[in-house]
């Protein structure tokens, strides 16, 4: 059932006061400058990060000698901090950021027929940032998120705010929280889950860069049962103050029969991590999963 | 929806939609006592991707649109539980 993952809140209010400043008064490219020595920090000192991180590295890049991958990890630990302060900024208002929309119109297909839809993320790019401007679908999306994600997810998507669209499910109650979850589809609602992270399902293991990885089949069994689609949702930089969200990638689980459905889902979650695949083969320096999914265990 | 069902037809239903739905093979509807606890491995031993099926065909069958987890914990016991709460709701 539920599992806890640990989770790494980094910095802290005085640090974060450091960067809002560097942001207020030097803008994107001084914040920046001030992220590079705090990333060296961490990857001098974050022993999980640098593992948690080398375990992708080292198979997305599987002929880099150890000192090379060490250093990719700085590059994305420093690459995560820039999204970080891109989030940041963005959220303020104090910088706007260009964002490219893909698939809006296959989004808008989905509204108009008034169905219930799942948003997949991943720790893959600015998933948060990708959320903050959705307020396009005009409606309220439920985030099923851990307790101890809350506070770094509120404070990103302003959800104690009383006009946020945003509003959370947790996956810690009965049965992984299923219910609710299950009540706001058929009411047509936006239900968000992170696809790399077993929140209230257990995982199944799929092909995922030349490797095993575990990923979780709670969202893909829900839009089984409730005949919903799954909109995936990547949010990847591509430039100083640009953005590209795509939504193409839609996944319409749909049991055949009643049998082996466990092996149906799996097909389903290997599509999942095939998208990711793709995405991290586009932008390496975007993955920010910073949890060994192909830990055995 | 079906017309007003009896607490034993409603039981009976819910055995055969457990099954059919579930997949739960080598078991028929006598084997699945009224009282036993579904989701624990001493009862019928279902998880939460079952829970899933469960809730979407009770809305689909009956109607019954279960508001909340407290509700769930409470109704998502046992065949009586279900069938207690469809006679009285649905």
């Amino acid at each position: 059932m539920s599992q806890t993952l640990e989770t790494t809140l980094r910095g802290n209010s005085i640090g974060f006061w450091f960067f809002k400043t560097f942001l207020r008064f030097g803008g994107l490219y001084a914040a920046y400058m001030l992220l590079l020595g705090v990333s060296l920090h961490y990857w001098l000192f974050d022993k999980k990060t640098v593992k948690s991180s080398s375990a992708y590295l080292k198979r997305r890049f599987p002929l880099d000698s150890k000192i090379k991958i060490r250093l990719k990890v700085y590059k994305l630990i420093y690459s995560q901090g820039k999204q970080l302060l891109d989030r940041i900024a963005q959220t303020s208002g104090s910088i706007k950021f260009d964002i490219d929309f893909i698939g809006r119109d296959i989004l808008n297909e989905i509204l108009t027929s008034k169905k219930g839809f799942i948003l997949l993320t991943a720790h893959a790019g600015n998933w948060q940032l990708a959320m903050t401007e959705l307020n396009m679908l005009e409606k309220k999306i439920f985030l099923v998120i851990l307790k101890e994600n809350n506070i770094a997810v509120q404070k990103a998507l302003k959800i104690n705010n009383d006009n946020s669209m945003f509003e959370i499910l947790s996956p810690e109650g009965h049965l992984g929280g299923i219910v609710p979850v299950v009540k706001e589809l058929n009411n047509g609602n936006a239900v968000s889950y992170m696809g790399d992270r077993p929140y209230g399902f257990e995982s199944l293991k799929v092909d995922f860069m030349n490797d095993k990885a575990s990923f979780p089949y709670g969202a893909f069994a829900i839009a089984a049962a409730t005949k919903v689609p799954i909109v995936t949702v990547l949010a990847s930089k591509t430039g100083f103050k640009t953005y590209r969200v795509d939504f193409t990638n839609i996944i319409k689980p749909e049991y055949k029969g009643r049998k082996n459905k466990k092996n149906q889902l799996s097909e389903w979650v290997q599509e999942y991590a095939d998208i990711l695949n793709n995405f991290f083969e586009e932008y390496p320096y975007q993955c920010f999963l910073f949890h060994d999914v192909w830990e055995n265990k | 929806m079906p017309e007003k069902q009896t607490l034993e037809e409603i039981r009976e239903r819910l055995k055969e939609e457990l099954i059919e739905n579930l997949s739960l093979e080598d078991i028929e509807p006598k084997d699945i006592t009224n009282d036993e606890i579904i989701f624990d491995e001493n009862g019928l031993g279902l998880d939460s991707l079952d829970a899933v099926e469960i809730v979407v065909f009770l809305q689909r069958i009956w109607g019954i649109e279960i508001k909340d987890m407290e509700q769930s914990r409470e109704i998502l016991v046992s065949i009586d539980t279900m069938a207690n709460y469809i006679l009285e709701n649905a």
